[in-house]
């Protein structure tokens, strides 16, 4: 077989990637390791309710919006039904020392109203961090689209600006109010202390600006895309591991996969940075680039519980609130191992969908994990693995709902485990080394990996190399897309379907 | 304090073992990128290896950008490290 370009991964990022270049006239074939395509997006079904697992809701939707316009110029947009957040829905965050409950809604307007009702002594930091926020994304060219590229991807990572610890501290003394600002780190999953205001900013901005969901969720994004490359004439070859990139001349000469050979000028690969190093042969890198992937550092992962509820209606205005049971302060996302059930998330994105007569009973139960958690539990396959983990697995479950109904109610104790999600899980199903939930760190103590390698033809993508979250992953896959073609003449063409 | 032929020899050698460089042509004249034949996707995989070595953060982004030759690099990381340890 013959493509001028492989793509290695069908996620969100490589879909993305791929749709571009077929839309300039190249050949492209996809590759994907898992039976289904689509990555985190895909999503499951159990007892008729279909779960999702790596999207539940993402900003940048908007009229002018970035990843609308980027969508619109791929063609999916209109293949999809796009569902706002209303004005009333909010991160509902409870702190668990004080008790406190705040509404983070999804608007600077709204959300400033409600932290100056609930901080009153607080005012001017409130407005001084939303407007510094504000200040940076106008910066970025992802929500301020007359800047060019190239400059803004040169200066990412630099570690000269302040961290979001830092900026802070210096502007407000409530901790609880430390850690309402900072919640937006969940959705990518680097700590307060770590993270330079830049990265924050690009997630923060959005959300602020406005969420919205896809009616059928993260799966009917992967059914638009694959629509849309049907038609563009890009092959997808699934259940297709690659297993090493073929090199020529110092130069890609295509894949190896488990099925047989590919052909290709250029490869793209999405899945995480560090495995790329075991698909190219000895010697193309240098040492210093493989220590430094090598010892990337990582997010952390999560355990998910997802349930089912009977009569969904007992569970308050969930639909459009994320429920969230956190600390006070920074530390935030440092995890109690003792009592890793006390700080959860809860949501119900499956709700959102307008056909909702399985999906509304499905739950999903949040808390962040580690590797440690499992790591015991890491022998056999999946699906066999010891009555001990399962055991472990359900019992964690099963603290983590009846710490559901004791912070919001008898309801949400009648949640039903159908599936659980480990760290293990997501290192099995997502590929990502120890179940990192985004991927690599985006962390002011490292340097994320770059799109190009020195390996001509050999690109890198997908949310390690610029953003975690859809937004974040898609426009990674827009980035290397526009790497090989030509960055700012493709950025110029998406800018303009604002 | 970490002195300067402690710097140049550290980073003699680090640039050595992960570039994979000869080390007669380590001197301090040789540009990184002519000489060397280091290139911009290098730049980053050098910061870090250093970074790692001498245990600091080469956070003066001006001076690291305006380094040409191995001389510079050797200046710039006497200078941060010592600077960053001061502070310590
Ligand atoms: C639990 C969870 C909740 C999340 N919630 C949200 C949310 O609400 N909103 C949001 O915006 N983001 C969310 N995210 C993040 C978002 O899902 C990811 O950032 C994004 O989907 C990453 O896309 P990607 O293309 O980089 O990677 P992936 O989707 O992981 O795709 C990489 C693909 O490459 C394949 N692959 C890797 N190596 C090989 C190989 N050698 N051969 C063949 N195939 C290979 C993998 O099988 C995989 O399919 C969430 C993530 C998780 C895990």
């Amino acid at each position: 077989m013959k493509a001028e370009v492989v793509v290695i991964g069908s996620g969100i990022s490589g879909l993305t990637a791929a749709a571009l270049l077929a839309k300039k006239g190249r050949r492209v074939i996809i590759l994907e390791r898992n039976k289904r395509p689509g990555g985190a997006l895909k999503r499951f079904t159990r007892r008729g309710i279909p779960f999702d697992i790596g999207f539940h809701y993402s900003g940048g939707m908007g009229k002018g919006e970035i990843l609308r316009a980027l969508w619109e110029y791929i063609g999916v947009w209109p293949r999809l039904v796009v569902l706002p957040f209303p004005p009333e829905g909010n991160e509902n965050l409870r702190i668990t020392d004080s008790g406190r409950v705040i509404r983070a809604f999804f608007s600077y307007d709204r959300l400033e109203d409600e932290l100056q009702r609930v901080f009153p002594g607080e005012k001017q930091g409130i407005s001084t961090y939303l407007n510094r926020i504000r200040e940076i994304a106008n910066t970025i060219p992802f929500f301020n689209p007359d800047l060019p590229l190239t400059p803004y991807l040169h200066d990412l990572f630099s570690p000269k600006s302040i961290s979001l610890a830092q900026f802070l501290t210096s502007l407000i003394q409530d901790t609880d109010l430390h850690a309402v600002l900072s919640s937006p780190v969940f959705l990518y999953g680097v700590p307060p202390r770590e993270v330079n205001l830049t990265i924050h900013a690009s997630v923060a901005h959005p959300l602020y600006s406005g969420v919205y969901a896809i009616d059928g969720g993260g799966q009917a994004i992967v059914d638009a895309f694959l629509a849309t490359l049907a038609e563009a004439g890009v092959d997808i070859l699934t259940g297709q591991e690659v297993e090493s990139v073929l090199v020529k001349e110092n130069q890609v000469a295509g894949v190896k996969t488990s099925e047989g050979e590919i052909c290709a000028s250029h490869v793209i690969y999405t899945g995480h940075p560090t495995s790329l190093l075991d698909l190219v042969p000895d010697g193309i890198f240098r040492k210093a680039f493989y220590n430094r992937m090598r010892n990337l550092i990582n997010t952390d992962s999560m355990f998910i519980v997802f349930g089912a509820i009977d009569d969904p209606d007992t569970l308050g205005d969930l639909t459009w609130a994320n429920y969230y049971n956190i600390g006070t302060g920074l530390d935030i996302m440092n995890l109690d191992l003792r009592h890793p059930e006390k700080w959860i998330m809860i949501n119900a994105p499956g709700r959102r969908d307008s056909n909702s007569t399985g999906a509304s009973r499905g739950v999903l139960l949040i808390r962040m994990s580690v590797w440690d958690e499992v790591a015991r539990f890491d022998q056999g396959v999946q699906g066999k693995r010891s009555a001990a983990y399962r055991k472990w697995k359900a019992e964690s479950a099963d603290k983590m709902i009846e710490q559901a109904g004791r912070l919001w109610g008898n309801a949400f104790s009648r949640i039903e485990p159908l599936a659980i999600g480990t760290p293990l899980t997501f290192r099995d199903r997502l590929g990502s080394p120890m179940g990192a939930t985004y991927g690599v760190r985006h962390s002011m103590n490292q340097f994320s990996p770059g799109v190009r390698t020195r390996l001509p033809g050999l690109w890198l993508s997908g949310q390690g190399t610029l953003m975690a979250g859809i937004m974040g992953a898609s426009l990674a896959g827009m980035v290397t897309a526009g790497e090989i073609e030509s960055l700012e003449p493709l950025w110029d063409e998406v800018r303009q379907c604002r | 304090m970490i002195s300067e032929e402690q710097v140049r020899r550290r980073v003699t050698q680090i640039m050595a073992e992960e570039f994979e460089l000869e080390p007669e042509l380590l001197q301090p004249d040789a540009t990184l990128y002519e000489d060397l034949g280091l290139d911009s996707l290098d730049a980053v995989d050098m910061v870090v290896a250093l970074e790692k070595a001498f245990g600091m953060k080469m956070t003066d982004e001006e001076a690291v950008r305006a380094v040409r030759t191995l001389g510079d690099l050797f200046e710039v990381v006497g200078r941060l490290s010592n600077q960053q340890a001061a502070k310590e």
